[in-house]
């Protein structure tokens, strides 16, 4: 049972990681590929800082923030709302690391597309966003579809933050690499081992996915 | 009355008009590299002049000193860049419709009939030839129901013997619809078949010009 | 000297005693005892192994990692549950904990203080209904800090670690019957390159100063 258990619990945390980060990482990649704005550099560092920091240090401030007595935990705990040690900090500590990941894939799909479809789109009296929907996203979309299936990988294969800020409850927080940690640990060996397998398997098959979305996507090109 | 008076930096190349045109076809006319596609491009609100005035009418698109600077999408302008920029993702009825206001006047069939696109509607836009490119992209220009369109270079990647089949359609436009028109050419022979007036650019300001010359 | 985790204060004060008796110099790494026999029988140079339970005391000695002859049982502890100070929570019986939604514990499946807090749990009846609310982490000093962050609502540690932790307050202290039996094996290890000053050290431990450092520290 737990096996199983725990990959499929991976992959659907890390599926709604993705998905919770979709629409915020692509209109933040579009508005970096497209603006010269001030502050356009600090929003670009701050993005990428998941990805430079290490994780653990990205989950500490996660759980500084979110625990019952942080900035953040204060005001949810009256509303009953928890996420420390429970699995919304794991889908939470996913979605914050693989965010870096798909914005910085996004943007670079967006820059390819070329601008004279976007202004010509503009002048035929469509608002920006109506731009990005029906022109941009369309003609970027095996990049935008490559950027998500980084960001899930990478979901996938989260360990620091989510050791953090979710520890290792099985059947409520353990993921799979936090798994395979915790086997280690006490001795389960051939259950680490086990899970070692599934995940590079899972990993395997997200590059060899996204590799094929972009190839495709060139050959067309 | 169009306004084009205004001084546009890029560089160190420096474009300034002050012409004031009647209804009608303009051409703009010069060698390569002497502003006549950043013309088109500051009058669509894809560049930005360093000070004056753009207006279609009544209808103020730039004024530095009043503060006015419409986005492109508030422009009603029609844009036919060189190259069409039809969108490849999307079937010729879905181009030519994208413009398309709810509650406008101006009806497809109108536009579709005009430019002979009616065949084309369910193509797709990589099969179609360079002629039909540019009457699809025209016709996707003129249902955005503009105040002013905009043609950069239309006739240059068609052939000699098509070029001779689609100016009756710009004359058409013209007539018909009574859509005042800036078309950029390096063509002689087309301007004088279709313009009703030229500006010369060269280096970035108009010089004066005898008709036929 | 790989000590368990939940010797840290302890140790360290023992290690200036040692210092001031003329002894030499002491490296200390702590951790889970789980993970530092396994490091031990994997190689790593330590000299000394001191673990919170007999059973990683016992994995270490299968695969000859320790000196059978210098393994000595060095401490005593009890089990404590505690919740975050000002929480103005207290818990005064065990089944009480059910009520609670999340208890910091050091992994139940190998780590001696999670091992030592599911014997506590099983033997008072109610492992199956508290299981789905405990919080295993890495050690015990983990455990102690989720309780201390507020991040859980109790936690089982040992007294020693609620004793040196000004963060919590003890609902109460694990005695009697169901108390688990707590031994903390100490043992030079086989492959030590300093076997002398080791075993030096490891007499100290039994010593009467470090005694009462120990005793000062909850360690009995």
């Amino acid at each position: 049972m737990s096996l199983v258990n725990v990959t499929l619990l991976t992959v659907t945390w890390a599926a709604a990681a993705t998905a919770l980060v979709l629409p915020a990482g692509l209109l933040i990649a579009w508005w970096l590929s497209r603006g010269r704005f001030r502050g356009r550099v600090l929003l670009e560092t701050l993005v990428s800082l998941p990805l430079v920091m290490p994780p653990v240090a990205t989950g500490l401030i996660l759980l500084l923030l979110f625990a019952p007595r942080g900035v953040i935990g204060r005001a949810l705990a009256p509303l009953g709302i928890d996420i420390v040690f429970t699995w919304k900090a794991v889908v939470m500590a996913m979605a914050v690391m693989g965010f870096p990941l798909l914005v910085r894939t996004a943007r670079a799909g967006f820059e390819q597309v070329d601008r004279r479809y976007e202004q010509v789109a503009s002048t035929l009296g469509a608002s920006p966003l109506r731009v990005f929907l029906t022109v941009t996203l369309p003609l970027a979309l095996p990049s935008v579809a490559a950027a998500a299936v980084l960001c899930f990988a990478r979901a996938i294969g989260e360990f620091g933050a989510t050791m953090m800020v979710a520890g290792s409850i099985p059947g409520s927080t353990r993921t799979l690499a936090v798994a395979i940690y915790s086997f280690a640990e006490t001795g389960r060996d051939a259950d680490a081992a086990a899970l070692v397998v599934v995940s590079a398997v899972i990993a395997f098959a997200a590059l060899a996915l996204s590799n094929y979305i972009t190839t495709r996507a060139g050959v067309r090109a | 009355m169009i306004t084009l008076d205004f001084t546009l930096q890029q560089g160190s190349f420096v474009l300034e008009l002050h012409e004031q045109l009647n209804g009608g076809i303009t051409a703009l006319f010069g060698p390569s590299g002497s502003g006549k596609t950043t013309t088109l491009d500051a009058i669509a609100g894809l560049r930005r002049p360093r000070v004056g005035r753009i207006a279609v009418g009544d209808h103020v698109l730039f004024d530095r000193s009043h503060g006015v600077d419409l986005p492109p999408h508030g422009r009603h302008v029609g844009y036919v860049p060189q190259d069409t920029a039809l969108f490849p993702h999307m079937n010729v009825r879905r181009n030519v419709l994208y413009g398309r206001r709810a509650g406008q006047k101006l009806s497809l069939d109108v536009v579709v009939r005009m430019l002979e696109v009616g065949q084309l509607l369910d193509r797709r836009v990589p099969d179609l030839s360079g002629g039909e490119r540019q009457r699809v992209a025209l016709a996707r220009a003129l249902m955005s129901a503009p105040d002013l369109l905009l043609l950069d270079e239309p006739l240059a990647a068609v052939d000699v013997e098509r070029r001779r089949r689609i100016l009756p359609y710009l004359l058409r436009v013209r007539d018909v619809l009574g859509v005042p028109v800036i078309y950029v050419s390096h063509d002689r022979a087309e301007i004088d078949q279709l313009a009703d007036r030229v500006v010369v650019l060269d280096e970035g300001r108009v010089v004066p010009h005898v008709r036929g010359a | 000297m790989s000590a368990a985790i939940s010797l840290t204060d302890a140790l360290q004060e023992v290690e200036k005693a040692y210092s001031n008796a003329g002894g030499g110099p002491l490296r200390f790494n702590f951790g889970g005892s789980n993970v530092l026999a396994r490091q031990i029988v994997n190689g790593a140079p330590a000299d000394v192994f001191i673990s919170a339970d007999e059973a990683q005391m016992n994995y270490a000695d299968e695969r000859g990692a320790i000196d059978r002859a210098s393994r000595v049982d060095l401490l005593s502890n009890r089990l404590a549950v505690v919740t975050p100070r000002g929480s103005g929570r207290a818990i005064k019986a065990v089944n009480e904990l059910a009520e609670l939604k999340r208890i910091a514990v050091a992994d139940p499946a190998a780590v001696p203080a999670g091992v030592y807090a599911r014997q506590f749990l099983e033997t008072a009846g109610v492992w199956d209904r508290i299981q789905s609310r405990l919080v295993p982490l890495g050690n015990v000093r983990a455990a102690l800090t989720a309780a201390e962050s507020g991040a859980a609502d109790a936690a089982i540690v040992y007294e020693s670690d609620a004793a040196a932790s000004s963060r919590v307050d003890v609902s109460f202290v694990v005695t009697g019957p169901a108390a688990p039996r707590i031994v903390y094996p100490a043992a030079v290890v086989a492959a030590s390159k300093n076997r002398e000053p080791a075993a030096k050290f490891l007499a100290f431990l039994r010593g009467p100063e470090a005694r009462a450092i120990f005793r000062k520290y909850k360690f009995s």
